[in-house]
């Protein structure tokens, strides 16, 4: 066994690997290291065989490829599907690379970037052995356009595409009259854009471009058998209580994106988190499929015994944790009230709210995590070890003309304990400022429909504060920030720029890195959103959310995918 | 007896009906007066970034745009008849009883909520089995025994059980017997798994409803005691141990079963806190999460199985009266 | 001899049984009061019950004064006393987090004062609890009187109105509405509001228990020979009601009362276990314990405290009124 190598040495290797893209075929790799995972593979391995136990405290809200919101049943869908392309399963920041998949190549951008042509790799085969042809994939993203049948996955292509105002093929089956796609012939897939769109190769990752065959869609009911492209095919999928994949045997075996080293994967579903943990450490499950991280009970477990530890990772889920001020509301109109709560928060004690450093997370000066293309890093509203500065705060306070302090609400979800209690630190901590705070708790289903995602209820109950966290759809700087800052996103409800920024800088930068074809200037320009933003001063993001997770020491093949922030599971193997 | 059973089955339904339009009062009216447009309802069944022209779409689909007597009626005839969703290329036709489909899942609201149903029943009634004979054999007991150091501190310890919030001894006994949690497993797969893992729960439940039931056996059992028909039974040279079974336990025993009915129907429909507590899977889970979600549908198929369970409870219980008492006449 | 558990007990469930005969008029010479004053004053553990009371009722009132003298106050963070790494308090051992200046120790993640949480949680707690009483308390007297004195049609509309309350999935239909209530709402807003929904929905989902119960003494006074007296001497409705029925109706609204404001109090701490109760930082019991269980086996005691607490309240009111009942029952011995 190599494995032995010494972790130094295994992450410079793993790192030189994984950079010539290899994702890891041979014997190289770290040791079973506390945070081995985070950026080295862990138990690389040829071995075949086995089942993958996995567990999962929630469900799918659909299985659907098409369907589905959650970044786990993205990195999940990738064992059933092949979607045009995939982020590189590799560890590290190389994860967040695209690398084709479906389509032998990224995407060819003409027309000015209106224009986006993938060619397919021949010989890829549905599991009843049909060949995939660019139709499948045109109709895949067809038929996210019902959404009233498919309701959950997001709407990029939708807005982006040059289709009209097609209206998904149950009510127009003739695919002829869906022009947003074209297919010139059976290997080719050419998008036609509204507007030029640099992160197209990003979108193209989302399962939404799995291919699915119309012959066998049943609309929402697909869920209960999609067919697989990816090395793996779902047995049966019971809401609720269990997800069963087994071997593809009509895989294209030259597919390098993934393996086919396990027999079954199981997944139980709506499994107690206690349980899921107690599991875990037993051994009897492999990894918790969510990635958010083990419970109070299990963390001190695993931090207190070497044995445990060296088999846990602490790293960034991707999501960051943040409040806003809505600009509309007073006194946060005045860029100088908003600043005195930048200057006023403990950011500590918000993020001894939700866990500490281990469960909880880094604390946070950005509105980009570090595990996003485009994170740079800055502090606008620098205090004493991040714990607030009240004299800052009241001087703030005095050029807003409210030198005594104001009064306000703070809106967040009652039935998240992490985030009452962030809350109510926020409310300690501006009360010695001077700024009274009362907090409005309402329950988490209608958040973003209702509450604070519906300007006219933040405006109309006077809410000035609300609280917000976010992951990215894809892992760039445009992924996660245009509809947190974008203006023109704003809307009446499943608002999610609840701050209501709406400055024309920042809406030119976003067209500037949609129309840009040249990765390290869209880099660029996503430090610079991120600064503009946080100059504006209406933002306050106080935590880089991590999670302890627990990795069987029986997988093989193991690492964080950051681009999911959570195991690259397509990679996997039991030993 | 077909009287009685009409006029039972009648006023069950006529339960039925008004628990049907208690929640959809509370969820269709209650919220638009709060000041929740029809858009942000229709939203929530859009999924995430619905906009304008889907809003629409779903407000006509699922006739959120007619006026709330027609939405209901269309529910009511949903759970008799069944009724058909447009998805996709088919139309789907939900068979009745239809609660039509979650906001959340889209998946319909029956099948998920009846897959919760053995896991409520498990634990009511396992729960039921232990605090009938614990609480109503200390209440004999105790009723037999008056003013002895047992009676005493029997009383004392029952009035320190329906003292006890569940959610409490639940977690103190999660806290000393079972830190690692209980997992709900079904009992045809791993008989010997479930009984030990719904033990805690059990007894947890267990321990309330015993204390309660220890206490109105006992009063009804002194109650009795003290009736002419005892004395006359007990005068007629009646072994006292037959006075007490076959006469005084019987008559007690009648208003226990009453009640008994309303407890067990309550649960059936949901162990609310103790699932809660335990992170049990069952309908009273499933209700939380209903209600945390505001996903009308699934709220509204379980308050209506919850009521259903209570009607159903006590529609037995008035039959078993019948066995019990032969003086009930249907 | 008299103990005090000598007397049916029976709980809040099902109390008919137990009061019938309460309205009879004592023996004469004494005052039914004075009777039941010399019973209460015998039975130790009622006694006992309503020191603890009244402490409890003094301690929430004066909670102000009694956490300047430790120096806690219920809002304030001490995060310095927590372990960031756990959220858990400092040091070893269940008593983690106990000191002279937190007698109770402190909470997880914040470290706030759980004695002065303890003390404001009462105030909540009582308030509710009494409240919630009264609502109970006058609407069942005014339905109870009103269906028992009437009978007829009006008895059985009411009757069966109280049937489908006790069929009903109350906790559910609680949980639903105190969920959908708005922000601010009949001139109410903020924790005036959530207590006003509190004690409404509470208040109002329990009057059938003491309905019930009225409208059985209403029936068995109506058939009272003074009630026909009175009646018969031309009294009208409205007479026979306040000067006949109502004070005769006082014993056993006094009992249900003490023994209904436990059973509010352990609602009230349920819908705030279940997320639906007072809004923070104002502190409540029930929240207190569902704050508890991610941490009920790194933090006991943080669990251990409230539970004690709406234990020993819930129980010294259930002792007061199973004594109060047994002393205004003229047939206990």
């Amino acid at each position: 066994m190599r494995r032995k190598a010494a972790l130094a040495a295994g992450l410079a290797l793993v790192l030189a690997i994984t950079a010539c893209g290899g994702g890891g075929n041979g014997g190289n790799g770290g040791t079973a290291e506390f945070n081995a995972a985070d950026t080295s593979i862990v138990n690389a391995s040829t071995k075949a065989g086995g089942t993958l136990n996995l567990a999962l405290n929630d469900d799918w809200d659909s299985i659907d490829p098409g369907n589905t919101y959650y970044g786990f049943a993205w990195d999940f869908a990738r064992f059933y599907g092949r979607a045009l392309t995939m982020f590189k399963p590799a560890p590290g920041t190389a994860g967040l690379e695209v690398v084709p998949d479906l389509a032998t190549g990224l995407g060819e951008f003409t027309d000015g970037g209106r224009t986006v042509t993938y060619k397919l790799r021949p010989n890829v085969k549905f599991e009843d052995g049909t060949p995939v042809t660019s139709k499948d994939v045109k109709y895949a993203v067809a038929r996210t356009y019902a959404r009233d049948v498919l309701p959950n996955g997001p709407t990029y292509f939708v807005d982006l595409l040059d289709a009209g105002d097609y209206p998904g093929p149950y009510q127009q089956p003739d695919l002829n009259q869906f022009t947003g796609i074209q297919t010139p012939d059976d290997l080719t897939v050419v998008f036609k854009l509204k507007a030029p769109f640099g992160d197209f190769d990003y979108l193209a990752a989302n399962p939404q471009t799995i291919p699915v065959p119309q012959a066998k869609d049943t609309g929402a009911k697909y869920q209960e058998h999609p067919m697989s492209t990816g090395s793996y095919k779902v047995d049966s999928y019971v809401p609720g209580k269990e997800f069963i994949l087994s071997k593809n045997p009509n895989w294209d075996t030259s597919d390098t994106n993934r393996k086919q080293l396990l027999d079954k994967i199981d997944v139980k579903l709506k499994v107690n988190a206690e349980d899921i943990d107690n599991r875990l450490l037993a051994g009897s499950l492999d990894a918790d499929l969510a990635g958010t991280g083990v419970q109070a009970a299990a963390q001190s477990r695993i931090l207190s015994d070497p044995n445990l530890k060296k088999n846990a990772d602490n790293s960034f889920t991707g999501r960051l944790w943040f409040f806003v001020m809505d600009e509309k509301v007073a006194p946060f109109d005045n860029i100088e009230c908003r600043k005195a709560v930048q200057y006023a928060t403990d950011k500590v004690a918000l993020q001894t709210a939700f866990g500490g450093p281990i469960a909880g997370g880094e604390v946070a000066t950005t509105m980009l995590p570090p595990n996003i293309v485009g994170y740079q890093k800055f502090d606008l509203y620098q205090t004493p070890e991040a714990k607030g500065d009240i004299a800052k705060a009241k001087e703030a306070l005095a050029a807003c003309g409210m030198p005594n302090g104001f009064s306000t609400k703070i809106l967040l979800r009652s039935d998240r304990p992490k985030e009452v209690a962030a809350g109510e630190a926020l409310q300690q901590a501006l009360a010695k400022a001077g700024i009274q705070a009362e907090i409005t708790g309402v329950p988490s289903g209608g958040y973003f429909t209702r509450f604070a995602g519906a300007p006219e209820y933040m405006h109309a109950n006077n809410i000035g504060i609300a609280f917000h966290g976010w992951q990215a759809d894809w892992p760039t700087g445009y992924g996660f920030l245009q509809q947190l800052v974008d203006g023109r996103t704003i809307k009446a409800q499943g608002n999610t720029n609840v701050q209501e920024m709406d400055l024309p800088a920042i809406n030119a930068l976003f067209d500037k890195a949609a129309a840009s074809t040249d990765v390290a200037e869209r880099t660029a320009i996503y430090g610079q959103i991120d600064r503009a933003a946080m100059e504006h001063a209406s933002v306050v993001p106080f935590l880089y959310a991590k999670g302890l997770v627990y990795r069987n020491p029986q997988m093989t093949n193991v690492y964080i995918q950051y681009s999911y922030g959570i195991y690259d599971f397509s990679q996997v193997g039991k030993q | 007896m077909a009287r009685f059973l009409v006029r039972r089955l009648a006023g069950a339904v006529l339960l039925l009906v008004i628990t049907s339009m208690v929640t959809f009062a509370i969820f269709f009216i209650v919220p638009r007066l709060a000041g929740q447009t029809v858009d942000q309802l229709a939203a929530q069944y859009v999924g995430k970034d619905p906009s304008q022209a889907e809003i629409e779409a779903t407000k006509e689909k699922l006739g959120l745009d007619k006026p709330i007597i027609v939405q209901y009626g269309q529910f009511i005839k949903g759970i008799v008849a069944g009724r058909e969703f447009s998805f996709g290329p088919d139309t789907e036709y939900c068979p009745p009883p239809c609660f039509g489909y979650s906001f959340k899942t889209q998946r319909p609201v029956w099948p998920d909520l009846v897959d919760r149903v053995p896991v409520t029943f498990s634990l009511a009634i396992g729960a039921a089995v232990i605090w009938l004979i614990t609480g109503v054999s200390i209440g004999v007991l105790s009723a037999l025994k008056k003013g002895t150091i047992f009676d005493r501190f029997a009383m004392v310890i029952a009035l320190a059980g329906v003292s006890l919030p569940i959610f409490f001894t639940g977690l103190l006994s999660l806290a000393l017997f079972r830190p690692t949690g209980v997992n709900y497993v079904p009992f045809t797969s791993d008989p010997l798994g479930w009984a030990s893992n719904l033990l805690l729960p059990w007894i947890t439940l267990a321990f309330l409803y015993a204390a309660l039931y220890a206490r109105l056996t006992r009063a009804g059992m002194l109650e009795t005691m003290t009736e002419d028909y005892i004395r006359t039974a007990r005068a007629k040279g009646l072994r006292e141990r037959k006075v007490v079974t076959r006469h005084a336990l019987r008559a007690t025993l009648t208003p226990i079963l009453t009640i008994f009915g309303l407890d067990i129907g309550l649960l059936l429909g949901g162990a609310v806190l103790t699932e809660s507590t335990f992170s049990l899977p069952g309908i009273g889970r499933y209700a939380i999460d209903a209600i945390n979600n505001q996903d009308l549908p699934q709220v509204l198929g379980v308050t209506m199985l919850a009521a259903f369970f209570v009607v159903v409870a006590s529609l037995v219980v008035d039959l078993l009266y019948a066995v019990a008492d032969p003086r009930v006449r249907l | 001899m008299t103990s005090p558990l000598d007397a049916p007990s029976t709980a809040v469930a099902q109390p008919e049984a137990v009061l019938q005969g309460i309205g009879r008029k004592a023996i004469e010479g004494r005052s039914l009061g004075q009777i039941a004053w010399a019973r209460l004053k015998r039975d130790k553990l009622a006694i006992a019950g309503g020191v603890v009371v009244i402490l409890l009722i003094a301690m929430a009132l004066l909670a102000p004064l009694l956490t300047k003298i430790t120096g806690g106050s219920p809002t304030e963070f001490n995060q310095d006393l927590i372990d960031p790494t756990f959220s858990k308090p400092k040091g070893d051992g269940i008593f983690a987090g106990f000191s002279w200046d937190h007698p109770l120790g402190v909470e997880p993640r914040s470290g706030r004062d759980v004695f002065s949480r303890i003390l404001y949680g009462a105030q909540i707690s009582l308030l509710i609890g009494f409240l919630a009483t009264a609502v109970s308390v006058v609407l069942g007297t005014v339905a109870g009187v009103i269906a028992g004195y009437f009978g007829g049609w009006v008895d059985t509309f009411l009757s069966r109105t109280m049937d489908v309350f006790l069929a009903f999935p109350l906790l559910l239909f609680a949980l639903a509405l105190a969920g959908v209530i708005p922000d601010s709402a009949f001139g109410l807003s903020g924790n005036s509001l959530r207590v006003a929904v509190l004690v409404f929905i509470i208040g109002f989902f329990n009057w059938p228990y003491i309905g019930r119960i009225i409208r059985g003494q209403t029936l068995a006074l109506r058939e009272r020979e003074f009630v026909d007296a009175a009646r018969s001497l031309g009294a009208s409705g409205r007479w026979v009601i306040f000067r006949e029925l109502l004070p005769n109706l006082f014993a056993p609204i006094l009992v249900y009362s003490t023994l209904m404001i436990p059973t509010n109090i352990l609602f009230e701490a349920a819908l705030s276990f279940l997320g639906v109760g007072i809004r923070p930082p104002t502190p409540s019991w029930g929240k207190m314990l569902a704050d508890a269980v991610p941490f009920y086996s790194v933090a006991p005691m943080y669990m251990v405290v409230p539970g004690l607490a709406i234990f020993i309240t819930v129980m010294a009111f259930n002792l007061l009124g199973d004594g109060l009942r047994d002393a205004l029952d003229p047939r206990a011995r």
